[in-house]
């Protein structure tokens, strides 16, 4: 008898944690390409995020045609010939998040390892951010470098002294309890 | 008793572990269900395939600073330095009101045409649902500039003017490939030639075809209506290459028509390829953001 209820408990457990899924269709993601000559920001506002608190899987995902810049060209060139939007219309990153306890209030600092995939090119990566317990959700925030060399991004040389060859990201949700 | 409890413990077990691995697998698929229709962007690199309108437009808040150049005859050989001696210019300064309207102005040394454009693609094409193709309409007003000749003719100021009015429906292929068609009306409140109609039409085709991330093909075809057409005058027929570097788009071309307004190319094309009657030219798109809007 005394197993049944463990069994009981434990299926509570799961199918209680299992519920614990926070999303956002809202999240943003802004980079920044530095230069002596030229800074060049964009944003999207348009990215999903979804956390799993049960199997502590984090992911995001953006749509590339919808980072938006100051300038119109800047858009034009990021789309069609760096990113090659239409063909890889979208970035992704998926990981496991480590040292986090959910139970804790307050700004934690964590590290998720997993996979970065963008242009068509995916990179393992560990990219540290910060997480918070935000009443029923959690704000996840990260700022982290690209290369464009990592994803076969290719600049050529007639525009190295504008664009970087590593751009610097930062990232925003706030996911909400699915 | 005991054996039934492990039973059950082992279904149970069975059906929350395989919930688990699914509560992992799907989640990606929460990606999945926010796929709506996506707006099919650059279909032409330049607002112009070579002298005709693409669905491009400039970007909100930009200003398009063009200086076309349209050389003289190549069949005119070595004396003119197969053409080069000859230059005909068109400048002109295209606003992006929002990113599907744009207003423009230009002054071509060919007739001394001033002319004013209004350019507004009121529909896009869409990836995923939605319209197949984009739609772009493009009018344009000219006034010829040239000193009235001294004919006993009497003429005002509103026999200048004629006015082009045409549709632009693009699909975009493939990342490569780009197509239109475009019909076309033009209007000549006073023509050169009595014999000649005042309303005139073209069906119009052009392409573009990108070798690479800079460099792409285009050509474009006018077909001159209604038929049968006037003596001395022949389809326009265009074949050119777009680089683009940066801020600028080169376009490098060769057309049998050297007027680079809409009435000129499209109505009054005098020339044939198979006669020589060829004419190098090129554009050059400097894009400047005058107003930051996002």
């Amino acid at each position: 008898m005394k197993n049944a209820t463990l069994i009981l408990v434990f299926c509570g457990l799961v199918t209680s944690v299992h519920a614990q899924r926070f999303v956002t269709r809202e999240a943003q993601i802004s980079f920044l390409s530095e230069t002596p000559l030229e800074d060049i920001r964009a944003e999207s506002k348009e990215a999903s995020a979804i956390f799993d608190a049960a199997s502590g899987q984090l992911a995001f995902q953006v749509p590339i045609l919808s980072f938006h810049f100051p300038k119109a060209l800047m858009e034009e060139h990021f789309n069609e010939n760096y990113m090659e939007s239409e063909q890889f219309p979208k970035a992704s990153f998926r990981g496991a998040v480590a040292g986090l306890d959910p139970d804790k209030e307050g700004e934690q600092i964590v590290s998720v390892t997993g996979a970065l995939e963008m242009h068509g090119v995916s990179q393992e990566r560990t990219i540290e951010g910060t997480m918070v317990r935000d009443g029923d959700g959690w704000i996840v925030e990260a700022q982290f470098e690209v290369a464009c060399e990592d994803h076969n991004i290719d600049i050529p040389k007639v525009v190295t002294e504008n664009i970087a060859e590593t751009i610097g990201v930062t990232l925003r949700a706030e996911l909400k309890l699915k | 008793m005991r054996k039934t409890k492990k039973a059950l413990a082992c279904v149970l077990m069975g059906v929350f572990s395989s919930s688990f691995c699914w509560a992992q697998d799907d989640l990606m698929d929460f990606f999945g269900e926010d796929e709506g229709p996506t707006v099919v962007t650059s279909a032409f690199k330049a607002g112009r395939i070579i002298n005709v309108q693409s669905p491009e437009t400039s970007g909100e808040g930009e200003m398009n600073f063009i200086i076309a150049h349209r050389f003289g005859r190549l069949s005119d050989g070595w004396y003119d330095l197969f053409g080069l001696d000859n230059a005909q210019m068109r400048m002109g300064l295209d606003y992006g009101i929002t990113d599907r309207i744009q207003v423009g102005v230009a002054r071509s040394t060919f007739g001394k045409t001033l002319e004013g454009n209004l350019k507004w693609r009121f529909l896009e094409q869409m990836k995923g649902g939605g319209s197949p193709v984009s739609l772009t309409g493009y009018s344009v007003v000219m006034r010829d500039g040239l000193r009235l000749p001294n004919d006993g003719i009497e003429r005002k100021g509103v026999h200048r003017m004629s006015y082009v009015h045409q549709l632009v429906v693009t699909r975009k292929w493939s990342p490569e490939f780009s197509l239109a068609v475009i019909p076309s009306l033009v209007h000549r409140n006073l023509v050169d030639q009595p014999d000649r109609p005042n309303d005139v039409s073209t069906m119009g085709v052009g392409f573009r075809y990108k070798l690479n991330r800079r460099m792409s093909v285009n050509g474009e075809y006018h077909y001159l209506l209604p038929r049968p057409i006037e003596d001395g005058l022949h389809n326009s027929l265009s074949l050119g290459l777009d680089i683009e570097t940066g801020g600028h788009v080169f376009q490098l071309h060769v057309t049998n028509s050297r007027g680079m307004f809409e009435r000129a190319f499209l109505a009054e094309t005098p020339g044939r390829w198979q006669d020589g009657d060829l004419y190098f030219g090129f554009n050059i798109n400097r894009v400047f953001q005058v107003r930051e809007t996002r």
